[in-house]
């Protein structure tokens, strides 16, 4: 309410807005709130589905009708396609490990590269750069992975997003901006490489790692794409947690019988989707200031 | 005449005063015993080997991320020559490691014949279809965002809305897919409850298992997810102009539509183009997480809908067809370089900007 008084309050010494630029205004205002409306509120109806009583689902606009726990009971008690937890927690597994490894590794090949005197610099970019224009495609990837034997587990899915050749550019073009001075003093006081690096070249650009380490984090939890090609609907102990929903959701909307479960079918759907985003929206408020740090060092390159 | 004559003089006293200049710093030099191969530029190699040893204690940083992409990024290009093979020895023995590519089957041109079928153009009218109405409805409606979000005058506000229209971009697709499949279910999702009261649809007649609505669906639920964050770059593009221009502008008398139309639009066209390129070079692509649920989720699959990344998928996992698979691989990966390298053309031709 505040803003909108702000915003109409006229300022003497201003120059007078025309009509056409008021209207603009409620016109800029009304579709902003539209937007964030279409957005929010679907997904305010169907989670607030998880928390109630199958039988009243139809009058449920915002908030529950009647609340029961029914559906989360569903979820936890586990079924023919594996438990919600065992999925839940290879999906912790396996984001933990793409976000420090992929992230620690990429920022420690762009250390070297960032310096302008390291041997055959071009050589070794160009090296990197090529995976990121040409790519064998699927079929080989899988093949690959069959003859890995690691076809149906979990470190599959590890192993492929740890090679991440756009977060090294990123951190190489964060780490050439970084102030000599402070390596050269610290070089004086007897630092190694080693110490250099991660006393001071990693503490100097976290806001870049930590943005990048979120979208890291984001995109292993949310992904299934390489579960799809390396996990079978059957292997069900290595499920990471995306997968199991997009099987959930496969097998709950294309049944036809009618089991008790299949009559709160949405609710069961709420419920997982609700658990599976508890983490990110934990981490979501925190982010959003690494995200607008490390964004503005994307966008304006020099 | 005489002017030339003056000036070829004082040339030649300049050069011979310089040469002399010379000679006596090479005779200063060698009275000091200064070596003068510091002097000169080092050989390539001999520079190399000297940097080498000036970082040898950190280039083995690199060696990690170099492994990662040898064996996950160049190993699979050896997968590139089953494209070479003919694909009944592979039918027949189905799921096979990477190493057989030499050892089995023979060595054909047919597959690059036989992937043109009539499945191949559907699917690839569909993609293109899908990518051409998105990038011609998703790309602007991010840009329309991001300048309605500049023009807010509260940041408080601004941010609230940057907040909440960000979110859907960090939802799996799996959410996503079964929140809008939630609520246009046929008994009970709210959408289909009020598109029955307005008596645009009928119950139990849920509109995400119908066969002609599959396209508009990934088109609409890839505007929905990913509208929000796409105008995040542009936002900070504007946020990043002269404040001063758009005051000057002001006293010139100019309106709110003048403003946006000629100065802040003009003004992001670097990352517009930037943009652009990226969407034009995956044009291929409408990523197999969207696509494949929203396939699966039809109630009479009909082969009229795929397209390229479910048919690839197809291809590869569920009737395994490797040679096949491989060439449409390499198909895709040429394609989507030669899109990247004309899309950089064009965009540098008429928007002065590019990738490189």
């Amino acid at each position: 309410m505040k803003n909108i008084k702000e915003i109409f309050k006229r300022n003497p010494n201003k120059i007078k807005e025309s009509k056409l630029d008021t209207a603009l205004v409620i016109i800029n205002i009304v579709l902003l709130v539209l937007f964030m409306i279409v957005i929010a509120l679907p997904l305010l109806n169907f989670f607030s589905l998880a928390f109630n009583n199958y039988n009243f689902n139809k009058n449920v606009i915002i908030f529950p009708k009647k609340i029961s726990w029914y559906a989360f009971s569903v979820i936890f008690k586990g079924s023919e396609m594996g438990y919600f937890w065992t999925a839940f927690g290879n999906s912790v597994l396996l984001t933990l490990t793409v976000t420090i490894g992929s992230n620690l590794v990429e920022a420690m090949a762009a250390y070297p590269l960032s310096k302008r005197d390291c041997p055959i610099r071009g050589g070794i970019m160009m090296y990197f750069i090529i995976t990121m224009l040409f790519s064998a495609g699927t079929a080989p990837i899988y093949m690959l992975m069959l003859q890995l034997n690691l076809t149906d587990n979990i470190w599959s899915c590890v192993l492929i997003s740890i090679s991440n050749v756009g977060n090294l550019l990123y951190f190489k073009v964060f780490f050439e901006g970084l102030p000599k001075d402070i390596e050269d003093s610290a070089r004086l006081d007897g630092a190694t490489e080693i110490q250099m690096f991660f006393r001071i070249v990693i503490p100097m650009s976290l806001p870049v790692i930590g943005s990048c380490c979120f979208f890291s984090m984001v995109g292993a939890w949310n992904g299934y794409g390489s579960a799809l090609l390396f996990i079978s609907p059957k292997a069900t102990n290595a499920f990471p947690l995306a997968y199991y929903l997009y099987l959930l959701n496969e097998r709950l909307s294309t049944t036809k019988s009618d089991d008790a479960i299949l009559m709160g079918r949405m609710n069961i759907q709420a419920a997982a989707m609700l658990v599976s985003i508890i983490p990110i929206i934990c981490c979501y408020p925190y982010v959003i200031r690494y995200i607008k740090g490390g964004l503005m060092i994307g966008s304006v390159k020099e | 005449m005489e002017n030339d004559v003056m000036q070829q003089e004082t040339t030649d006293a300049l050069e011979t005063s310089a040469l002399s200049g010379l000679d006596e710093i090479e005779k200063a030099e060698s009275v000091l015993g200064v070596d003068r191969s510091l002097f000169e530029e080092p050989k390539f190699w001999s520079l190399q080997k000297k940097r080498f040893i000036k970082y040898r204690k950190v280039l083995w940083f690199i060696i990690p991320a170099a492994l990662f992409t040898f064996i996950f990024s160049y190993i699979p290009m050896l997968g590139v020559l089953f494209a070479f093979k003919d694909s009944g020895h592979f039918k027949l023995f189905g799921r096979i490691g990477l190493w057989n590519v030499m050892a089995d089957g023979y060595w054909t041109l047919e597959n690059f014949g036989n992937i043109f079928n009539d499945k191949f153009f559907k699917a690839v009218g569909n993609t293109l279809l899908i990518n051409i109405i998105k990038l011609v409805i998703c790309f602007p409606l991010s840009i329309f965002i991001a300048v309605q979000l500049s023009e807010l005058k509260s940041q408080t506000m601004a941010k609230v809305v940057l907040i909440v229209i960000c979110i859907p971009n960090f939802l799996s697709w799996a959410v996503v897919i079964a929140t809008w499949s939630g609520l246009l279910d046929g008994d009970g999702g709210a959408l289909n409850n009020l598109l029955v009261t307005l008596k645009l649809n009928e119950p139990n007649h849920p509109l995400m298992q119908q066969q002609g609505l599959y396209k508009f669906f990934v088109i609409f639920l890839s505007a929905w997810k990913g509208s929000g964050w796409g105008c995040i770059m542009f936002y900070a593009g504007i946020i990043a102009i002269d404040k001063s221009f758009y005051e000057s502008a002001t006293l010139e008398g100019a309106n709110r539509i003048h403003k946006m139309w000629y100065l802040t639009i003009p003004m992001i066209i670097p990352t517009i183009a930037l943009m652009l390129v990226l969407n034009i070079s995956g044009m291929l692509a409408t990523g197999l997480e969207v696509v494949l649920p929203l396939f699966n989720m039809l109630t009479d699959i009909e082969e009229s809908q795929l397209t390229l990344d479910v048919y690839l998928y197809d291809i590869t996992i569920m009737q395994p067809d490797i040679p096949m698979a491989a060439t449409l691989g390499v198909f895709n990966g040429l394609v989507g370089l030669t899109l990247m390298i004309v899309g950089n053309f064009i965009t540098t031709k008429t928007l002065k900007r590019g990738l490189w």
